[in-house]
């Protein structure tokens, strides 16, 4: 059928070219952190370095503090996703399971929370934690975090805990399981991709946030790496080979994640915006 | 094994009431078939009884004891679902085992346990098997031995056939009745299949928009249903109903509204001139000159069915079906005769619906 | 126990409770506080003018401020055009997903994976790519003789907008497609099977199932989106800082920088509090118009 092969062809083209697309300016960045500075800062543009070097991350690594910037962002993200797992768990449980005076109500509420803009709340919160001591640490960006990642959390888990049928509880309250015990020893495992996807898909949010970190945290000790990054582009004109390598560092984690668990991610965000 | 008592049972989700006040009871080792449309509040009623859903207003009580505030895990009973509900992270054996586990039965008794049922159901092979490798008709199987292995006081059963494919039903039903008659033990089985609720039941409720129509044994209920709901919904094909006015000089009789037919009855079931409705089931006409009460009306539709011939024919505007005998040799378009079992005519109030 | 306790009719909220308490302290309480400081006077840089009561100062000032209307108008540009692209790029990529041909999979790996980057490494990476000097964009379009010498195209006012708003839209079109790829999969497969043997072709097939079926999916997409892209300038923050001479100054970044550069947070929150109006106000009027399309 010659029609369709066409379409075939025409389906691989775009996809190719989107591809190319998104992944070349990643790959670009790669090579970019591989090649000598001399390489890099050519007269004519250098596509394929013929030799390459690792001294922009050994550089990076120590002689610069990302090490302290990437373990915070890790603190933080770990932080983050911690408190979301805890509270938002058992909220979205609740949605997902109960109807109740006041749910709708309520889950209108933790979708509207998500059209606060980042400003409004950075601005007070950086006040309120400064009152409270929680500003410029660690386990305060991440309390802040949870303002936008605990709605988003709760909506994503729902469409997982959804999927699971009702009847299973009932079966196992009937078996002489309490509630708690049928969400845990049932419905827990059942779940087990969605919770896992869902707190990646946090943790990768978390770990790439960059506004509040700049506004919340102001030093060394607990500010994140993508201002770390950021701050070293602009004080100290840091250089691209540099520059990229820090990138990739960063990036890395996020590929590996999002290429390990795609598909249950991909779900969760769809079914999370769609029912909102 | 116990009886169950319902007092006064109403529900209602904010201002849609969907139970209005049920009453029934059961006796121990009854079988109880909940039957009704979707909708009728029957599965509202089941889950009640588990204790899944809490009654607006009422009493529920299970051999004597009231259980409106015990917890679906104290109460003792035993439910298989329609979807069957099993538990897709454990295996065969664990699934069945689970509410023993819960209710922390030793490890080698609860194995026998499970083995004893297992091999009552026929799925002993079965047993470290996941739900998914299972197919439909073994699933269905762990889930009753999930409820057999209790031994509960109560088994509920919500639609439990629906999800299996029309011959697999008739071999599953057989099973659950013959597992009744074995183990004694009370069931209520929701259920909106009649055939279902004809074999399987002791007792039948037959619901509607949150009542109890009738709650009566199965061939009572074919026989002498209450009104018109019970009437339509019990019986396949449904029963015919013909609109007239009773006549009582000159020997009772039903002249039909439409075309003023004639049917002489045995009795009047009301006074002259009374307006009536006359249900027939379709088993109840016969071909021919035999009986004194007739019908005429011209054939639209024949369907052979192999044993018989349904016909389907429009009588004073009415469309009726009358099961006949295979091979009449008739053809759409023609006006034939019926005979009418008199003695099985119910004649219905047309405000009300009530038999009369 | 808590076991007992989870039988009872209130366990549900009390599944409810640890998020509210947290939703409360980090978002409700900031809110209120916010709101009612877009009607103070906080300079964290001039303690000297106290925290007073000053009315409707702010919203009165932002009415006289030229920056705040080339804002607003730059954060209508940005999200139109940002949308438009978005939507496009990514209603093709789901097409051209959900035909499921063999090597799908990783394709969606691949083209997914930029709405997952962190926006500082995204923007790095393109102002690397787009370089005045050394930008391989400028060396491929030279050889390609598109233009005849390297551009700066961050640093020119007549090219900053669009190509931030390019970078936007290779960052967040999968978005799209991730949430179309999801509608198409909701569409039953018997309607194109009945309308391939009614005689439609693949294009009246996408106009008269696919894009119907998934209207309400795409309405969302674009809600959300409209709500990312208004209220967030990490993107502009790393490409641009709203310049070059603000022109690609929008209304979040104008806002953030009113805080984070000049410390005045009086007049910051007035300016995010217009913000979130104005984003409530479109969000209704825009959910009002896809529902009546819907009948």
């Amino acid at each position: 059928m010659p029609r369709s092969r066409l379409w075939d062809l025409l389906t691989y083209a775009v996809l190719v070219i989107l591809s190319a697309v998104c992944i070349l300016p990643i790959l670009w960045t790669l090579l970019t952190s591989l090649k000598y500075e001399a390489d890099i800062v050519t007269r004519e543009m250098i596509y394929w370095p013929t030799r390459i070097t690792f001294d922009h991350y050994v550089t990076l690594w120590n002689q610069s503090n990302y090490p302290v910037l990437v373990v915070n962002s890790l603190v933080v993200t770990t932080v983050t996703v911690a408190i979301c797992l805890v509270t938002g768990t058992v909220a979205s449980y609740a949605f997902a399971r109960f109807r109740f005076p006041g749910r709708m109500p309520l889950m209108m509420g933790y979708l509207v929370v998500r059209m606060f803009p980042a400003v409004m709340m950075i601005i007070p919160l950086f006040v309120v934690m400064r009152q409270v001591g929680l500003l410029d640490s660690r386990v305060g960006l991440a309390i802040a975090y949870t303002s936008f990642l605990l709605p988003l959390f709760v909506w994503m888990m729902k469409g997982f805990f959804d999927a699971a049928p009702k009847e299973l509880e009932s079966a196992a309250r009937i078996d002489g399981s309490t509630r708690l015990g049928a969400m845990v020893r049932i419905v827990m495992p059942i779940a087990r991709n969605g919770v896992l996807a869902t707190c990646i898909f946090v943790a990768i949010a978390a770990w790439n946030e960059f506004l509040f970190a700049l506004m919340l945290t102001t030093s060394q000790g607990s500010r994140t790496w993508p201002v770390g990054l950021q701050l070293m582009v602009g004080e100290f004109q840091l250089p691209w080979g540099m520059l990229a390598a820090g990138g990739i560092i960063s990036i890395l984690p996020v590929i590996v994640l999002f290429a390990l668990i795609q598909r249950a991610m991909v779900a969760g965000i769809a079914a999370g915006a769609v029912k909102g | 094994m116990a009886t169950l008592e319902l007092q006064g049972i109403r529900k209602s989700f904010g201002a849609l009431e969907v139970l209005s006040s049920v009453d029934l009871e059961l006796e121990d080792g009854g079988f109880l078939v909940l039957l009704g449309p979707s909708g009728c509040g029957k599965s509202t009623l089941l889950s009640i009884i588990a204790g899944l859903e809490e009654a607006s207003a009422g009493d529920i009580l299970v051999g004597g004891r009231r259980v409106n505030e015990v917890f679906p895990k104290d109460r003792n009973i035993a439910m298989v679902f329609q979807s069957y509900a099993l538990y897709p992270t454990m295996d065969v054996a664990r699934n069945i085992g689970f509410g023993l586990e819960m209710r922390k039965v030793p490890g080698p008794e609860r194995v026998e346990k499970v083995r004893a049922a297992a091999d009552l159901l026929q799925i002993g092979h079965l047993l470290d098997r996941k739900p998914a490798q299972l197919s439909g008709g073994q699933r269905q199987r762990v889930a009753m031995g999930r409820a057999i292995v209790r031994d509960p006081d109560l088994f509920l059963f919500d639609e439990p056939l629906s999800n299996l494919d029309a011959k697999l039903r008739v071999q599953m039903r057989t099973e659950i009745k013959r597992l009744h008659d074995r183990l004694g033990t009370t069931v209520v089985y929701v259920t909106h299949d009649q055939v279902e609720a004809m074999t399987l039941g002791t007792k039948v409720a037959v619901m509607k928009e949150g009542v109890i129509q009738q709650l009566a044994d199965p061939q009572t209920i074919y026989d002498r249903p209450a009104n018109m709901f019970v009437a339509g919904f019990i019986g396949s094909p449904a029963m015919n109903f013909l609109d007239g006015t009773v006549e009582t000089e000159g020997g009772p009789a039903l002249v039909l509204t439409g075309d003023g037919q004639r049917v002489a009855l045995d009795r009047a079931p009301a006074g002259q001139g009374a307006r009536v409705i006359a249900g027939i089931r379709p088993e109840h006409f016969t071909l021919g000159e035999g009986s004194p009460v007739r019908l005429t009306g011209r054939i639209e539709v024949l369907e052979p069915t192999g044993p018989d011939t349904m016909v389907v024919l429009s009588v004073a505007g009415r469309e009726i079906t009358a099961r006949l005998p295979p091979r009449i040799g008739l053809a759409p378009g023609a006006m034939i005769d019926l005979g009418v079992d008199r003695s099985a005519i119910t004649f219905f109030n047309p405000e009300t619906g009530t038999a009369l | 126990m808590i076991g007992e306790l989870s039988e009872t009719r209130y366990w549900m909220y009390l599944l409810l409770l640890p998020s509210l308490l947290l939703i409360t302290a980090v978002v409700l309480y900031p809110t209120i506080y916010g709101i009612q400081m877009s009607f103070r006077e906080m300079r964290l840089n001039r303690p000297d003018l106290g925290t007073g009561f000053v009315g409707l100062k702010h919203y009165q000032r932002m009415l006289n401020d030229p920056i705040f209307w080339l804002s607003l108008r730059n954060t209508a540009v940005w999200v139109t055009f940002a949308i438009i692209l978005e939507f496009l790029i990514g209603l093709i990529a789901a097409l051209a997903l959900h035909r499921n041909l063999p090597g799908s999979r990783i394709f969606a790996v691949m083209i997914l994976l930029p709405f997952f980057l962190p926006n500082v490494v995204a923007g790095h990476m393109w102002s690397l790519m787009l370089d005045p000097r050394l930008g391989v964009i400028n060396d491929l379009l030279l050889k390609a003789g598109l233009i005849d010498s390297y551009r700066a195209w961050f640093a020119d006012p007549a090219t900053a907008m669009a190509a931030a708003i390019l970078v936007e839209a290779w960052k967040s079109f999968p978005f799209f497609t991730l949430l179309i790829l999801a509608g198409l999969k909701g569409i039953p497969t018997d309607l194109y099977k009945a309308a391939s043997i009614d005689g439609a072709g693949p294009v009246a097939q996408l106009r008269l199932i696919t894009l119907p079926m998934i209207k309400t999916i795409i309405a969302a997409a674009v809600i959300l989106r409209v709500i990312g892209l208004v209220n967030s300038p990490d993107l502009l923050l790393v490409l641009t800082s709203g310049g070059p001479g603000r022109s690609t100054m929008v209304l979040s970044l104008f806002a953030f920088q009113t805080a984070y550069r000049d410390f005045n947070f009086g007049y910051a929150s007035a300016l995010s509090v217009v913000m979130f109006i104005l984003l409530m106000i479109f969000a209704w009027i825009y959910i009002r118009l896809s529902r009546i399309n819907q009948e």
